[in-house]
C-alpha cells in the first residue's frame, strides 16, 4: 500500500504545476494590474506607477513572470504581493481557519445527514420520509449567500438582541463558537444531498438478499441495519464526503466573506479582486493539494469498508 | 487480521483530522476579561502605514488615530491649528508654520520641525514611489525631485522645503496657492520621526507598526492579510485634549453588511460606511445612531467636447441635464445614499451655495422644449463602467432620457474605469460618459482646477477637455490671493462659469452613512472623513 501511496502523490506533481499555470494565466487575463487597482479612480502619476511595475516585473511578458513564480516557488518561496506581504505568512496564517471551518461543516454534515437518511430509510414511503425529502429539496435549491444573511440575522442578531447569545455573528473573537453558523451554511446543501445518498443507497442495501438473510437468523434489527446494512451502504457516502471535503474548503469563499473569517477563502475573495496573482495562484494550488489527498483517503478508506478492495 | 489493519488506518486518518483541526488552538484571542475596546468597522487596508502612501480611506483611519495633523477641520467647516501653533503667510507663497511644543513620539523623542521635512522630502521623491507624491508637486524644488521619465533623481530635497529652528520649518512654493493651509490636514502630511529611517528609506518593521505622536499607539505589528484586529492603547504623553477611553480596536470586515448585523448585536461600536441595503434597517433601529452627512464625492455625467461636436451647444446639455430626475435617482436607486446635485461644490465645504445650478433641477418639459429648438442630436450614446456599482443609476438616467427627451439612448459599458479614461484620452469613445470625482484636500479649489483647468487635460481629470481662460484666470486669481475667504470670492465666479457651461453635468453628491452602538456617544465624523477620537464618550 505504501508503493500505492508514494506512487499517488508523485502523479499530483503535474497537477499541481498545471494548476499553477493555468490560475496564473487566468489571473493574468483578468483586466487591470495592482497598481492600476491601488490607483482607484484617479489618474495616478505615470512616474510612479512605472517605478512600482517596474519593481513587481509587471511589465513582463507572461511566461516570463510565471518562470519568475516557479523559481521562486522552488526555493519555496510563494511570492510577495504589492502591498508587501509575503504570500506563505498569509497561507500560513489563514489555512487553519478555513481547515477548522470545513472540518466543522463536514461533521456536520456527516451527523445531520447520515442521521435523516437513516431516518428516512427507515421510514421509507411513509410521511416522514417525504417529508424529510421535502425538506431537503428547499435546503438545495436556496444558495448559501442566502442562507447565510438569513441565519446571521435570525440566529445571530435576533437572537442576541433577545438576549440569547448563542452564535456570535461574525469573525472569531468568541473563540470555536465563530464556526458554528458558518460551518451550519456552508453544509446546508451538502447536508441534504447526503441525507437522500445514504436514504436511497440505504433502501436499497435492505432489500439485499443477505439482509433477509441476516434477519432471517434471528438477528435483531438493530445489529442488521447497524452492522450489515449500513456498513455497505456507508461506501458512496465515504466518497462523497472526502470529495466535499475539497469542495467545503473551496466554497467557504462565500461563507468566510458573510461570517468574516479570516480563511483562505476570504483571501482569495480579496486577492481577486486586488490582481494578486501570487496570493490567487497559492491558495488555488493549496486547494488542489488539498483535494489531491482528500481523494487519496477515499480511496483507501475504500480498502477498509470492502474488504475485496486492494491497492497494489 | 484485515480488521487489524483497517482499524489502524482509520484511526490514522482520524488522528489527521483531529490534528488539522486542533494544531492552531488560536482562536480566542479577543479581550478574555474586562470592558472590551471601542471598535470601529475597517476593510482592509490596501498596503502597510506608510503616510505618504496611503491615498485610500482604511489606511488613512488607521493612521489617523496614530498620528496628529497639523490642522483640523472645526464643525463650522473652518481650518483650525492643530499641532500647528501658527502658519503664517504674506503672499501665499511662503508660508512659516510653527509648531506647539510638548508633542513626543511614541517612542518618547521629542516632535521637531525636521520631522515634517524628513517626511515630506521622502514623499516628494519619486524614486520612493509613495503614492501622495503628488500633493507636494507645488513646494519648490519638486521637479528636481521628479525629473523627466529617463532621468535620474540626483539630489534629495526641496529647495522650498527647510527647517528654521526646532519648532519652525518654512515651505516656498513655486506659485502662490491660498488653499495650501487647507491640505495640512491629510495623511501625506504627517511627519516621520527618525526612527522610521533606516539609510533614508522608511522601513517595512515602521509601517508595521508605524510610532506616531498621536492619540493611539499601536500595540503590535501589523501582520497584513492574517490580522484581523488592529489594537491600539491610549498615549498618555499626548498633550492636546485625549480621548475619554483608552482602548480602541478596528475589525477588519469584508462584508459592510456583515458588520452592520455585528454592530446590531454589539459586537462593534463604530461603522462608518453603511451599505444601500442596510439604510432601512439603520434608520429604523438605530434613530439618532445612524448618521447621514455629506460626503466629499460628486458624481457627473461628462461630454466629449474636445473632439465631439455633437454637445457642443450648450442650450442642449442644459437640456439634457434637466431631464434627469435626480432626487428619484437617489432616493430610490442609491436608497438615499447620495443626494441630488446643484452646484459643482459638494454641501460639505464652506462655498457650496445651494440651487446655485438652475438646469439641475428636474423639468421635463422645459427640457424637452429646448432640447428639440436646438435640434439636440436624435440618438445619444452612455458609457459606464461596470467594475464599480454605477449599472442601475446609468440605466436609470438613460430612461429619464429616453422617456423626456424621446431620443434613442444607448448605453455602452466599458469592463473597467480605466478602459473608459483611456478610450476618452485617446479620442476613441465619443459619447456622453460616467465621471465622479473626490476631492484630496477640503478646499473648494479641488472641485475645479484637477477637473476643468486647461492644465487638467493633460495631467489631471479634465476628460471633457473644456477649456476657457477665464475659468483658468480665476483659478489663478483664487490661488493667488492673500486668505482663504478672498480665494473663495475667484473659486466661486470660477464655478459660476462651470454652471453657465456644463462641461459636466453634477448629478449626486456622495453621503457618509454611519452608525454606532449604543455603548458610546457624541460620534463625530470630520471634513475628511475621519473619526474625531476624543469626542466620543462611553456610556455608563
Amino acid at each position: 500500500m505504501g508503493r500505492y501511496i508514494i506512487r499517488r502523490l508523485v502523479q499530483a506533481i503535474p497537477v499541481l504545476l498545471g494548476a499553477t499555470l493555468l490560475v496564473y494565466a487566468v489571473v493574468f487575463a483578468l483586466p487591470g494590474d495592482p497598481v492600476e487597482v491601488l490607483a482607484g479612480d484617479k489618474r495616478m502619476d505615470p512616474h510612479i506607477t512605472a517605478v512600482l511595475r517596474e519593481r513587481y516585473h509587471l511589465d513582463d511578458p507572461f511566461l516570463l513572470q510565471y518562470w519568475h513564480y516557479l523559481t521562486g516557488l522552488f526555493h519555496g518561496d510563494l511570492g510577495v504581493t504589492v502591498s508587501g506581504g509575503s504570500v506563505s505568512d498569509i497561507l500560513a496564517g489563514r489555512f487553519q481557519v478555513t481547515a477548522n471551518l470545513a472540518m466543522t461543516a463536514l461533521v456536520m454534515e456527516a451527523v445531520a445527514g447520515v442521521g435523516l437518511g437513516l431516518y428516512a430509510a427507515l421510514r421509507h414511503g411513509r410521511a416522514q420520509d417525504s417529508l424529510v425529502l421535502a425538506a431537503t429539496l428547499v435546503l438545495i435549491s436556496i444558495p448559501p449567500l442566502v442562507t447565510g444573511f438569513v441565519l446571521q440575522l435570525l440566529l445571530g442578531v435576533r437572537l442576541k438582541q433577545a438576549g440569547i447569545d448563542l452564535f456570535p455573528v461574525a469573525g472569531l473573537a468568541e473563540g470555536w463558537r465563530g464556526y458554528l453558523l458558518p460551518g451550519l451554511v456552508l453544509a446546508g446543501t451538502s447536508i441534504a444531498y447526503l441525507t437522500r445518498l445514504t436514504r436511497t443507497s440505504l433502501v436499497e442495501t435492505l432489500r439485499a438478499d443477505y439482509i433477509r438473510t441476516a434477519i432471517a437468523k434471528g438477528l435483531p434489527r438493530r445489529r442488521v441495519v447497524g452492522r450489515h446494512a449500513l456498513r455497505n451502504a456507508l461506501i458512496p457516502l465515504v466518497t462523497y464526503l472526502g470529495a466535499d471535503f475539497g469542495t467545503l474548503m473551496g466554497g467557504a469563499v462565500i461563507t468566510e466573506t458573510v461570517f468574516n473569517l479570516p480563511g483562505i477563502g476570504q483571501q482569495l475573495f480579496t486577492s481577486v479582486s486586488l490582481r494578486e496573482q501570487p496570493v490567487v495562484v497559492g491558495v488555488v494550488t493549496l486547494l488542489v493539494l488539498v483535494y489531491v489527498l482528500a481523494n487519496l483517503v477515499v480511496d483507501l478508506l475504500y480498502a477498509v469498508l470492502d474488504p475485496r478492495i486492494r491497492y497494489e | 487480521m484485515r480488521v487489524t489493519k483497517g482499524a489502524q488506518v482509520i484511526a490514522g486518518i482520524a488522528l489527521l483530522a483531529l490534528g488539522l483541526a486542533a494544531c492552531g488552538g488560536q482562536g480566542a484571542t479577543g479581550t478574555a476579561a474586562g470592558d472590551p475596546p471601542i471598535r470601529m468597522e475597517l476593510a482592509e487596508p490596501q498596503k502597510l502605514f506608510y503616510p505618504g502612501d496611503t491615498i485610500e480611506t482604511e489606511g488613512a483611519e488607521v493612521l489617523s488615530a496614530v498620528f496628529a495633523p497639523l490642522v483640523s477641520y472645526s464643525d463650522d467647516k473652518q481650518v483650525v491649528n492643530n499641532v500647528a501653533e501658527s502658519i503664517k503667510t504674506s503672499d501665499s507663497r511662503v508660508w512659516t508654520i510653527k509648531i506647539k511644543s510638548g508633542y513626543t513620539w511614541h517612542n518618547g523623542e521629542p516632535l521637531v520641525a525636521q520631522n515634517y521635512v524628513n517626511a515630506w522630502n521622502y514623499v516628494a521623491n519619486r524614486d520612493n514611489a509613495q503614492g501622495a507624491n503628488s500633493f507636494f508637486s507645488r513646494v519648490e524644488g519638486w521637479e528636481d525631485l521628479n525629473p523627466p521619465e529617463g532621468k535620474p533623481v540626483t539630489v534629495t530635497k526641496m529647495r522650498g522645503l527647510k527647517a528654521l529652528d526646532e519648532h519652525t520649518f518654512q515651505v516656498t512654493l513655486s506659485k502662490p496657492f491660498s488653499q495650501f493651509k487647507t491640505m495640512l490636514g491629510y495623511v501625506a502630511f504627517y511627519p516621520l520621526p527618525d526612527a522610521a529611517f533606516k539609510d533614508g528609506k522608511v522601513t517595512e518593521s515602521y509601517a508595521r507598526q508605524p510610532i506616531g505622536q498621536g492619540y493611539f499607539k499601536m500595540d503590535r505589528p501589523y501582520n497584513k492579510g492574517v490580522d484581523q484586529t488592529i489594537d491600539l492603547t491610549r498615549y498618555d504623553a499626548f498633550p492636546g485634549n485625549k480621548p475619554k477611553f483608552d482602548k480602541l480596536q478596528f475589525k477588519i470586515y469584508t462584508d459592510s453588511e456583515t458588520a452592520f448585523n455585528d454592530l446590531r448585536s454589539g459586537g462593534l461600536d463604530v461603522h462608518d460606511s453603511l451599505p444601500p441595503a442596510s439604510i432601512a434597517s439603520a434608520k429604523a433601529e438605530l434613530g439618532e445612531r445612524y448618521i447621514d452627512q455629506a460626503d466629499a464625492g460628486v458624481g457627473y455625467i461628462g461630454f466629449p467636447l474636445q473632439y465631439n461636436d455633437t454637445y457642443s451647444n450648450i442650450k442642449v446639455r442644459e437640456a439634457i441635464s434637466m431631464a434627469i430626475d435626480r432626487k428619484t435617482i437617489t432616493e430610490t436607486v442609491f436608497a438615499g445614499t447620495r443626494s441630488p446635485a446643484d452646484d459643482f461644490i459638494n454641501p460639505l465645504l464652506d462655498g457650496y451655495r445651494p440651487g446655485i445650478c438652475a438646469a439641475c433641477t428636474y423639468d421635463p418639459a422645459r427640457a424637452k422644449a429646448q432640447y428639440e429648438e436646438n435640434n439636440g442630436p436624435k440618438s445619444i450614446e452612455l458609457g459606464y463602467n461596470t467594475d464599480g456599482a454605477h449599472k442601475e443609476w446609468i440605466e436609470a438616467i438613460a430612461n429619464n432620457l429616453r422617456a423626456n427627451l424621446g431620443v434613442e439612448v444607448k448605453v455602452r459599458t466599458f469592463e473597467k474605469f480605466a478602459v473608459l479614461l483611456d478610450s476618452l484620452v485617446k479620442k476613441e469613445y465619443g459619447g456622453m460618459f460616467r465621471m465622479g470625482w473626490f476631492i484630496d484636500y477640503p478646499s473648494v479649489e479641488n472641485y475645479l482646477t484637477p477637473v476643468f483647468s486647461t492644465n487638467a487635460i493633460k495631467t489631471g481629470s479634465n476628460y471633457a477637455g473644456w477649456s476657457s481662460k477665464e475659468f483658468d484666470d480665476l483659478l489663478a486669481q483664487g490661488d493667488g490671493a492673500t486668505s482663504l475667504k478672498d480665494g473663495l470670492k475667484y473659486y466661486q465666479r470660477a464655478d459660476d462659469i462651470l454652471i453657465k457651461e456644463l462641461p459636466y453635468i453634477p448629478i449626486f453628491y456622495y453621503r457618509v452613512n454611519a452608525a454606532y452602538s449604543q455603548r458610546i456617544r457624541g460620534l463625530k465624523i470630520n471634513l475628511i472623513n475621519l473619526v474625531e477620537w476624543n469626542k466620543i464618550e462611553k456610556v455608563g
